[in-house]
């Protein structure tokens, strides 16, 4: 943000963590709709506080585990900015691109309202994250600067037995008709129980353009909670695409605000899950000005004992006619013990409003299958043919190979493509 | 090189083959007519291994017992169905899925696997016999197809596949004129003398292009009777009513030409 008063840049400066304000937090319930699949006795076993030492230059064992994404890239482990791992070299002009606590202490203000707390926010995890997550990712593209190669972002979590659990966030800021692509990929390493709790506010000013790309990946012994909160000025295009694949309990919250005409905002994403993992996509979508766009478009693949599930909201704001917003959720059950809850929300306080929802559940097509054996396609490569197909809609859309080739051979699918 | 003896096949405790006998030697093409509900498309199923038949009997194809393998190992040995409904499969780029069969069908039998370019190849050739454009293949399967694409794809998949047997269940039904000639020539292109073919149909129209060797009359679950091409002339002037609700023994007396060879 371009605007912030001193008051709230002092406040991004101070050094604050758990404790201080910690009393002031209150957990939800299985009460609250927003986390009613939620583990909560683990996520109260979560403790929140400075981050760790940094691991050093030790192997931290996710070679292999990320998509190879050429060009510039933050990694941040346990919390803190890694420059061994990061590449920030030649960045091009137009690109401000640095960790999140060197633009706290020398861009304050353009941090101001990541730090800034909501007194609407209810979200426990949001506040903690708030406290704590004082490293990151810092990124501005400036007035009409176009970037072609996109930008990596990883965050690491080792697992330590006695460390808390992470908080990361990355500040994003497109400036008037700028345009670029993020990956942000959420890695964890170690066979422990622990957690990561991450965020992002992205701003999108007048004409510009993000795809933003969320791949979560960690063990399926932690729990990964991200929040990405998402402002789109008028004429402006946000593109999501999240993957939300890895953790025992991993939780993809979606808060997008469309505050000029024109803008739009087109979500999709993919969580397969299998064993114990429950797989959890908050989305809400508010329409606060008129003429403005926005798709849903939410896939889920739920194997063994997995829950997956989909809250999608739509809210429309009075005055905002011309709302055009669909949203969809289809499901894929591979096994009679997985699970999935999805609810649609829609409020429209506004007249001439176009939007459509619609959830499907269903299991492998019997039918599909016995067509794709009768061709010589072995019963457990057809499965996998029809999978994969049905996630392909979500990967397709994915321009850039390296994501793609990656999330096909996380799905263990392999490529899709007939070039393959 | 097909044996079908004493073929029964039930669902759901309701019968719909009842014994039924055909043989087909190399490279011959046999027409199966019969009114609705008489068991063609379910002799079609019991060949290719569609789950949920109580079978008995006994098919041998090549001398391999075809009720014994899974409908894979069926098309891996020789065997093509062609289907009444081709299934959509959203997301499955068409090309990739015949590649897929391909080199399935080639590494059961312990081939290599066929090479991109040789694939490529093969690919443009089946196309030119179907009368479609590259772009065919990179559609997702079957997904929005029209009638007589869907049907195209059959004898495209088909023609790459290269089966010593191929049943065609109806492959004629919902097609327009000019999609039956581009069908009908596309199987014709495709007869062999190392190629058979089982054509399943309602109607005279695609047999008038493809002069079958043999026409079998089928009937509630059992062939009553077998002739040449003028079998189903016969078939489309007086209809089925000659051979419904009579036993054989009525069955007007006409001269059965070799078909049981």
């Amino acid at each position: 943000m371009t605007v912030g008063t001193p008051a709230t840049a002092e406040a991004a400066r101070a050094p604050v963590h758990a404790g201080s304000n910690v009393e002031a937090i209150v957990y939800p319930t299985r009460r609250d709709e927003a986390w009613r699949y939620a583990p909560h006795a683990d996520l109260g076993r979560l403790t929140f506080g400075r981050p760790a030492d940094s691991p050093g230059d030790a192997p931290l064992g996710i070679e292999g585990r990320a998509p190879v994404i050429e060009g510039l890239r933050i990694v941040v482990v346990d919390g803190r900015f890694d420059p061994l791992r990061s590449d920030l070299a030649d960045l091009p002009e137009g690109l401000e691109l640095l960790p999140l606590a060197t633009a706290i202490e020398e861009r304050p203000d353009d941090v101001a309202a990541h730090f800034a707390a909501d007194p609407n926010e209810p979200d426990a995890f949001v506040s903690l994250n708030r406290l704590n997550g004082r490293d990151g990712a810092f990124v501005r593209v400036d007035e009409g600067c176009r970037l072609e190669q996109p930008i990596h972002l990883v965050d690491i979590s080792t697992s330590r037995p006695d460390g808390p659990a992470t908080c990361t966030g990355a500040v994003i800021h497109l400036a008037r008709g700028a345009s670029c692509s993020i990956v942000e990929t959420h890695l964890g390493t170690g066979s422990g129980f622990g957690g990561s709790n991450l965020r992002s506010t992205i701003t999108l000013a007048a004409d510009a353009s993000l795809t933003h790309v969320v791949l979560q990946d960690v063990p399926a012994e932690q729990i990964q909670l991200t929040r990405i909160e998402v402002h789109v000025a008028e004429s402006s295009h946000f593109r999501a695409r999240a993957f939300n694949l890895g953790a025992s309990y991993g939780r993809l919250d979606y808060r997008v605000e469309l505050i000029g005409e024109g803008a739009m905002a087109d979500l999709a994403g993919l969580y397969a899950g299998n064993g114990d993992q429950t797989l959890d996509q908050q989305i809400t979508v508010i329409h606060r000005v008129a003429d403005c766009t926005s798709r849903q478009a939410f896939r889920g693949i739920l194997d063994d004992r997995s829950t997956g599930v989909f809250n999608g909201a739509i809210e429309v704001s009075p005055g905002a006619d011309g709302t055009d917003a669909e949203q969809s959720n289809d499901n894929l059950l591979l096994s009679t013990r997985a699970e999935v809850n999805t609810q649609p929300r829609l409020e429209i306080l506004a007249d001439e409003v176009a939007c459509k929802h619609g959830a499907t559940v269903g299991q492998l097509d019997d039918d599909a299958l016995y067509y794709l054996r009768s061709r010589g396609v072995p019963a457990d490569q057809a499965r996998q043919l029809l999978i994969a197909g049905f996630a392909e809609q979500t990967v397709d859309e994915i321009e850039i190979d390296a994501v793609r080739a990656w999330v096909a051979e996380r799905l263990g699918h392999g490529a899709v493509d007939a070039d393959a | 090189m097909l044996h079908v003896e004493n073929l029964t096949a039930s669902i759901g405790g309701t019968q719909i083959l009842k014994g039924l006998d055909l043989a087909i030697g190399e490279g011959e093409v046999h027409a199966v007519m019969g009114p609705n509900g008489s068991g063609k498309s379910t002799l079609a199923h019991a060949l290719a291994g569609r789950e949920g038949y109580e079978l008995s009997g006994r098919v041998t194809l090549d001398g391999a017992d075809l009720l014994d393998l899974e409908p894979e190992e069926r098309a891996a040995a020789g065997l093509f169905m062609g289907f009444q409904y081709p299934v959509e499969i959203p997301g499955v780029n068409n090309m990739y899925f015949l590649r897929t069969a391909l080199n399935s069908v080639r590494k059961a039998r312990g081939d290599d696997e066929i090479s991109a370019r040789d694939f490529l190849g093969l690919a443009r050739e089946a196309l030119e016999l179907v009368e479609m454009k590259q772009d065919f293949l990179n559609r997702a399967v079957n997904a929005g197809f029209s009638g007589g694409e869907k049907k195209r794809n059959e004898i495209l998949q088909m023609a790459i596949m290269q089966p010593r047997l191929a049943v065609l269940d109806e492959t004629d039904s919902g097609l327009d004129i000019d999609a039956l000639r581009i069908i009908a020539s596309g199987i014709n292109s495709l007869r062999g003398p190392e190629r058979s073919m089982i054509v399943i149909t309602h109607y005279q129209r695609l047999l008038d292009y493809l002069k079958p060797d043999f026409v079998h009359v089928l009937v509630d679950g059992r062939i009553v009777e077998s002739g040449d091409h003028t079998l189903a002339t016969h078939l489309e002037d007086h209809g089925y009513a000659d051979f419904v609700n009579h036993d054989l023994d009525d069955v007007p007396d006409r001269s059965l030409s070799g078909a049981a060879s």
